[in-house]
């Protein structure tokens, strides 16, 4: 169902044809002027330069900074900027945060629209068939897949990326934390609990 | 198939979370792609129709579906042919002692 | 002025229309209801075949229960779905 999502079951595999065929045509497209070389090396340094870190020092500061809370949530590529992440664009974020009442799950099945300015490229399950297909139909089957179960009374808000507007979860605070640092809590937010699979990582030690 | 991205709500098995190494050539498909949007040659919506169209959608991998997508959306542009790509690509083929 | 305020009920219109389109299948025909207005976009629909997308669509996105979704939904009634709709989707409900 997957197709060759996941090729590499082991050595000796073999390469798609796609892979000649882009480089055919990066050939041709620098060749004729359509695209230089530094055009192509600038998108994949952009690329490199955006990761998960990016989205755990947003949710650390808001979680330490009710403020900057509030403008996360207000304007989304505005507080990024002040962290230095640059999410500019023609594409809007949107950060949907998590409560005692409300846990909050993204997905785009219609084809794995991410936030990627922030976050970097999404991860292979976000874009496969069985996740675009299922997280809208039974999120909490999907999450408890990831080992996420939403404790009694929560209730569960899925959010389909449709249109022009990409949206990132602000997990809550895990209990315990008081007193941490930024760069402790930042290195507590995972990937996964972004996009809400799954929630931060507890504390190392009981405090 | 039509629609065949139009996935939402399907009946599918477990979510496989193995995550594989992006290649380098998928992350120059990715930059080629959005270079080209950057530059005004398409549009991310473009691409999405052009990903959309694809009669083995079903088969092909993410990046495969973005280098197949990208591939048509030049040629359907007239900026590139398709001869002209296949034999570029067999020359890269021979240079390198590929298959 | 938006045609649709927070807090309207409206269904999800099933148009029929073949090529790009950003309403996914499993909300047509439902109803639900308008959680924001997220402003105007150039229309998808158009840009995908090589147009300008105008005049611009209001971008709506809509809240849907859940259960009313799905039949045999595995969860409570408080659960619901997000989705952003183009205007031209939606009929008050």
């Amino acid at each position: 169902m997957s197709g060759h999502d996941h090729p590499h079951e082991g050595p000796g595999r073999t390469a798609s044809p796609y892979a000649l065929r882009i480089r055919a045509i990066e050939s041709l497209l620098v060749e004729k002027g359509v695209l230089t070389e530094a055009e192509i090396q600038d998108q994949i340094e952009y690329m490199y330069s955006r990761s998960p870190a990016n989205g755990a020092r947003l949710v650390a500061r808001a979680w330490v900074d009710p403020e900057f809370r509030r403008r996360l949530l207000a304007d989304t590529k505005a507080a990024a900027l002040e962290l230095g992440i640059d999410a500019s664009g023609p594409v809007e974020f949107v950060v949907v945060e998590n409560t005692p009442e409300v846990h909050n799950l993204i997905v785009c099945t219609l084809c794995s629209c991410y936030p990627r300015a922030i976050l970097g490229r999404p991860p292979d399950w976000y874009k496969s068939f069985e996740y675009r297909s299922r997280a809208v139909r039974e999120p909490r089957a999907v999450m408890r897949e990831f080992g996420h179960e939403p404790p009694e009374g929560v209730r569960v808000a899925v959010h389909d990326s449709t249109a022009d507007v990409r949206y990132m979860v602000l997990p809550m605070r895990p209990e315990g934390t008081e007193g941490m640092s930024e760069e402790e809590l930042a290195a507590l937010v995972t990937r996964d609990s972004l996009i809400g699979v799954s929630v931060p990582r507890p504390p190392a030690r009981a405090r | 198939m039509e629609r065949p991205h139009d996935l939402g709500g399907e009946p599918a098995g477990p979510v496989d979370r193995r995550e594989h190494e992006v290649e380098d050539w998928e992350r120059l498909t990715d930059a080629i792609t959005i270079a080209l949007d950057r530059k005004g040659v398409k549009t991310t919506d473009e691409h999405r129709r052009a990903i959309e169209s694809l009669p083995d959608y079903r088969e092909l991998s993410y990046y495969e579906r973005w280098a197949a997508a990208t591939e048509n959306l030049l040629v359907e542009k007239g900026l590139l042919s398709r001869e002209e790509i296949d034999a570029r690509a067999a020359e890269l083929s021979r240079a390198w002692g590929e298959r | 002025m938006s045609p649709f305020e927070p807090g309207d009920r409206v269904r999800v219109l099933d148009l029929g229309k073949p090529g790009h389109v950003r309403t996914p299948r499993y909300v047509r025909g439902k109803t639900g209801r308008v959680e924001r207005a997220l402003g105007e976009f150039r229309n998808p629909e158009d840009l995908a075949y090589g147009g300008d997308g105008l005049p611009r669509r209001g971008l709506y996105r809509v809240a849907f229960d859940q259960r009313e979704l799905w039949e045999g939904y595995e969860g409570p009634a408080g659960d619901s779905l997000y989705v952003d709709v183009y205007e031209h989707w939606l009929e008050g409900a």
